[in-house]
């Protein structure tokens, strides 16, 4: 499946579409012997076109692991993962990188941008890694949606956490890829800032047709997603469609107890 | 405290192995000079302790004030001295020239072969290695290594003329070893019985006599006897200090050899200094949070202070321990090369470690280190235990202050202006340590303005590089200027080689086309005749049978006779030349044509020394004539090298002097004769006289420009230890940095950069900081280059050797990248996943 500026309308009608990412019996364990650690035991899951998804779970449950293996970050135990049609595991490092830079996007906790770069080479970074033109219509319309405009020529230690947040985000829209994965992309804002770049990333599933994954703590975060799913010791075991915080704080309360 | 830093240092054996080698080179490379010229003195001291045991009394000429006659002892005081009591023995040394021919029948090598007595009995000290010494006179002996070269052995029979030119063969009845004298070593040498030496060398008196003092009779009886029998004039020694003296004075070469090293061993060790400085202050940097920490939890200022310094203490041990050992390796390597090469050393000595070098090695690693990590350490002391807190160590941000504008300008102007009045001044010595001291102060001043001239430089010498290599290419030069003061620290330990090498290169080729251009323009000459002894004469048959010859255009000779001239009695070359057609040597003002009978063109130097100008008299001592006054007519720059410091015309010099040979003559072949038939003319006329030496132009050249080469290779060779060390330098930074940038490299591969793409963005970050290097070296040293040898003659051919800089930029360039690539590899292995969760 390829990206063109067609399909993101089409994927904007939220139709049942293939699923972006697939990932079957996916598992995933540390070290060797007496020490290993089964982070993932077996994960079935996948993710929707055009859906906005949140994973949680108390700490230590595999989100991360799940998340990083996902994306073609990490190599996985077993198990399958796909993007699109493009199975993962088994790809080298050669491929999977050139994966990565053509179909995801990424927007981590902290150390988003690089320091050397302004706000807005910092955005375009991934197409000019990949040797691609940014399409300009989009980038404006990305530049407007996070409200960066006056803050292009920044760089990152000029702006503020929140700034540092839209600049990754607006980064990880304007290359169109297949999947966003974002992990605790708020876990180091105040609520207000944390609730702006929540927002952005609706807004942009929503208008954008963008398909977002992302790992949270917050139920409130996890409340502005589409659909939750929760992980404990390595294993998928529930999910909530049309999340509120409520509802996800009482699955959280149901899962630990 | 003490345990942590152990541990730290520990857990970094890399970067402590990197940062330790940087300073264990230049401590090797003087610990290795050490150990070299250490074990180079035990050798000769050995020997001539083995040389003393044979001599017991030892007779010299008195230290002569003629400059013109080596000192010698007249052949009566033999006879006094064996009439002394308590000699049991006294030979006399005789040592001349007898030129050895070659199996071409000329005259061997580029001097005449040396040539001396073989004594009998316990007082020979001439080392037979095959056959025996000679015991008559039709029997004489060759050093080892004149035979080798000329293909004689034992047995065969050698021509050798002597002193008059005439022709005597010998039976070659062994062979022997120079030895450690330097001087037969040049010039090779026959040996012969003592009164066959007098007669082949003309020399009548004796160098030195040896004496054997009687049974029971002490060193120092045998000496007050032997002096008192010679009366004043002489020295006269025991052999104990004989031999002393002889190793003092081959000390004092060997410390000649020792300085000079030692000077190279001094630059690597600042540039060692300079990366030792660069790395602890990235590790200060680095460890910011560390440190807070430390702070945090009670530890003083003093204490941060000195774990620093503990640690470069431990680095500073490490890279001596390390030096040494490179150093005795390095000597070993040394004297074998030399030893292959044919230097005179002596063999078999192991080379000797004395606790000297061993606590001078111990002491400038450490001194060096700790002083480099001095000012690292100190900020480390400003660390508030607050940046503990902080999420984030903060890019340190760097403003060009204007304290340090204007320090770096002061530096600066005051180097410019120094360099300028260097310059400025006459050309010779004094100019020339004025425009060093120039240099140094603007280089200081560079070291200063280092870090604004980073950033711009960067994206010069970087705006290629960027281009082909894309998005890694435009990071890289933004992180190459992300830290200026790192950045310009690493680059000018770089500058420090680069500068060097290219000023050797600008001034050579300088010299090497000041030199050509001289020779063309003077008198662009085909061949040149010379003597073999440079003060010998040529009969001038030679020169009149060439003046016949169609094929030449013209034979220029000249004769000279060194005399007095002017009243103080200061001794100057006198010649004259015969006149050829198209002979016009340049003057300062007017033409050769003023040369008339009574004049004479006198030399800038003899002017300026005599305190004469044009029109001037000037009194020339002559043999046949008297003392003769003669006008000035002109001036010339005797640094043409063609016309004698006096020349008068050739009528005169005929009256002043009589029958005197030639001493040099200058042919050039008529056009349209091929070089191989102008050469087999002018040898075919030559070989009748084996000691005529015939060069052409392009030989003379070619000797003169290999001697350079040599000095340029050797010099280059010298430099390219600091040039290592501070490539070391930029490994070393870049690994820190990458080290830094962690977390960032690991965002780059997760948003698509490929390994490949990730290391070639270290690459040419590397590349960028080798070029600058290069680039503000190259700068400097042909600034400097052109300063130094405006010092060194009048109207110089300045030449910038454009290919072998381009060749330093390009080969710094490529060092850069090959110090990236371990530090690169590190960065593109690391894993993703775990590089971002680092912090
Ligand atoms: N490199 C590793 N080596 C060994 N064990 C690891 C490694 N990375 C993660 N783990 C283990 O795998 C399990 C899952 O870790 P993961 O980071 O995915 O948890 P998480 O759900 O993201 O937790 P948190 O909410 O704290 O971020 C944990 O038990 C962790 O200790
Ligand atoms: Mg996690």
């Amino acid at each position: 499946m390829t990206l063109t500026g067609g399909e993101v309308g089409a994927r904007g009608a939220r139709e049942k579409a293939a699923p972006a990412v697939v990932a079957k019996g996916l598992t995933k364990s540390y070290g060797r012997g007496d020490t290993t650690v089964h982070a993932l035991r077996g994960v079935d899951v996948s993710f929707a076109t055009g859906a906005f998804t949140a994973i949680m779970g108390p700490s230590g449950s595999g989100k991360s692991t799940l998340m990083h293996c996902l994306a073609g970050l990490d190599t996985v135990s077993g198990g399958q993962v796909h993007i699109g049609d493009v199975e993962l595991t088994g790809l080298g490092d050669k491929r999977l990188t050139l994966l990565r830079r053509e179909r995801i996007g990424f927007i981590f906790q902290a150390f988003n941008l690089l320091p050397t770069l302004t706000a807005e080479q910092n955005i375009r970074l991934p197409l000019d890694i990949a040797g691609r033109q940014a399409d300009q219509d989009l980038f404006d319309r990305v530049v407007e949606t996070v409200g960066l405009r006056d803050r292009l020529g920044h760089r990152p230690t000029e702006l503020s956490g929140g700034q540092q947040q839209r600049v990754a985000v607006a980064r990880a829209l304007i290359s169109k890829p297949q999947v966003i994965f974002a992990d605790e992309p708020t876990g180091n804002l105040d609520s207000r800032s944390g609730a702006e770049v929540l927002s952005f990333l609706r807004t942009s599933v929503r208008e954008l047709g963008q398909t977002i994954v992302m790992v949270t703590h917050d139920p409130v975060a996890a409340s502005y997603a589409d659909r939750v799913v929760f992980l404990r010791d390595g294993l998928l075991v529930s999910e909530i469609h049309r999340p509120t915080p409520q509802s996800v704080l009482d699955t959280l309360m149901k899962l630990e107890a | 405290m003490v345990k942590a830093t152990l541990a730290g240092l520990l857990a970094h054996r890399l970067r402590l192995l990197l940062t330790s080698l940087a300073i264990a080179l230049g401590v090797g490379f003087i610990a290795g000079t050490f150990v070299l010229t250490d074990t180079i003195d035990a050798g000769f001291s050995r020997r001539f302790a083995a040389a003393a045991d044979k001599v017991d009394v030892a007779v010299l000429p008195a230290p002569g004030t003629d400059r013109q006659v080596p000192p010698h002892i007249p052949a009566a005081a033999l006879e006094k001295v064996r009439a002394a009591r308590g000699v049991a023995d006294a030979q006399g040394l005789v040592r001349g020239t007898s030129a050895l021919i070659g199996k071409d029948g000329k005259a061997a090598g580029d001097y005449p072969t040396s040539g001396l007595s073989v004594v009998e009995g316990p007082l020979n000290r001439t080392e037979i290695t095959s056959g025996a010494a000679p015991k008559t006179d039709a029997q004489a002996v060759l050093d080892e290594n004149t035979a080798k070269t000329r293909g004689f052995k034992v047995g065969d029979r050698i021509t050798v003329l002597d002193s008059r030119e005439a022709r005597h063969e010998f039976t070659l009845v062994g062979l022997f070893d120079v030895g450690l004298d330097q001087e037969l070593g040049y010039t090779g040498a026959v040996g012969y019985t003592t009164a066959m030496a007098q007669r082949m060398t003309g020399q009548r008196v004796f160098t030195e006599i040896d004496v054997v003092a009687a049974e029971g009779v002490s060193q120092e009886q045998a000496r007050t006897a032997v002096a008192a029998a010679l009366g004043p004039g002489y020295q006269v020694v025991t052999g104990e200090k004989f031999a002393d003296d002889l190793a003092k004075r081959n000390g004092a070469d060997t410390g000649i050899l020792k300085t000079g090293l030692l000077l190279f061993g001094l630059v690597a060790m600042f540039v060692a200094a300079l990366v030792i400085y660069n790395t602890f202050t990235i590790l200060v940097a680095q460890r910011t949070r560390e440190m807070a920490l430390l702070r945090c939890i009670g530890a003083t200022r003093g204490q941060v202070f000195g774990s620093v310094l503990l640690e470069s203490t431990v680095v500073g041990l490490l890279s001596s321990a390390l030096g040494l050992l490179l150093g005795y390796g390095l000597s070993l390597g040394a004297l074998t090369a030399l030893t292959s090469l044919g230097a005179p050393l002596p063999t078999g000595v192991a080379p000797t470690l004395t606790p000297r070098t061993i606590g001078l090695a111990v002491a400038l690693g450490v001194i060096v280190t700790v002083g480099a990590a001095l000012l690292p350490a100190r900020t480390a002391t400003r660390v508030a235990p607050i940046a503990a807190l902080r999420s984030q160590i903060e890019e340190r941000t760097f403003r060009t202050g204007v304290v340090r504008m204007v320090l770096a300008a002061l530096f600066l102007l005051a180097g410019a202006g120094v360099t300028a009045a260097g310059v400025a001044m006459d050309p010779g010595e004094t100019a020339l340590f004025v425009v060093m001291a120039g240099g140094t102060v603007f280089f200081l001043g560079v070291l200063v303005f280092g870090p604004v001239l980073v950033r711009p430089l960067g994206a010069l010498v970087g705006w290629l590089p960027a281009k082909l290599a894309g998005v890694p290419g435009r990071l890289a030069m933004d992180n190459s200027g992300r830290n200026p003061r790192r950045s310009a620290t690493t680059t000018v330990a770089l500058t420090v080689g680069v500068t060097l090498m290219t000023l050797i290169a600008v001034i050579t080729g300088t010299v090497r086309t000041t030199f050509t251009e001289r020779l063309d323009e003077q008198f662009p000459v085909d061949y040149l005749i010379q003597p073999q002894d440079r003060d010998a004469t040529l009969p001038r048959a030679l020169g009149q049978g060439l003046r016949n010859s169609p094929e030449l255009a013209s034979v220029v000779a000249f004769r000279e006779k060194i005399t007095k001239v002017g009243d103080r009695g200061a001794e100057f070359r006198v010649g004259t030349f015969t006149p050829a057609p198209g002979f016009r040597p340049e003057l300062d003002k007017g033409s050769i044509a003023l040369l008339t009978p009574g004049t004479a063109v006198i030399g800038r130097h003899v002017a300026t020394d005599l305190g004469l100008k044009v029109g001037d008299r000037i009194t020339v001592r002559t043999a046949r004539a008297g003392t003769v006054n003669l006008r000035v007519a002109a001036t010339f720059n005797p640094e043409s090298g063609v016309l004698p410091p006096v020349t008068v015309p050739e009528g005169d010099f005929d009256r002043y002097f009589g029958a005197v040979g030639d001493s040099r003559m200058m042919i050039n072949a008529r056009d349209g004769v091929g070089a191989d038939v102008g050469r087999r003319i002018v040898e075919a006329a030559a070989q009748p006289y084996p000691t005529a030496k015939v060069a052409s132009a392009a030989e003379v050249r070619g000797q003169f420009e290999e001697s350079l080469d040599m000095m340029v290779m050797i010099i280059t060779g010298l430099l390219g230890l600091a040039v290592l060390i501070s490539l070391l330098g930029i490994a070393n930074t870049l690994s820190l940095s990458v080290h830094e940038r962690t977390r960032e490299s690991a965002l780059l591969r997760a948003l698509g950069l490929t390994r490949p793409q990730l290391r070639r963005m270290l690459s040419v970050e590397a590349l960028i900081l080798g070029l600058i290097g290069a680039l503000v070296g190259v700068a400097l040293g042909v600034g400097f280059g052109w300063a130094a040898t405006r010092t060194m003659v009048d109207d110089v051919a300045f030449q910038v050797p454009v290919t072998q800089i381009l060749a330093f930029v390009a080969l710094s360039g490529l060092a850069g990248i090959v110090a990236a690539v371990l530090p690169a590899r590190r960065a593109a292995r690391a894993s993703i996943v775990g590089s971002l969760a680092t912090g």
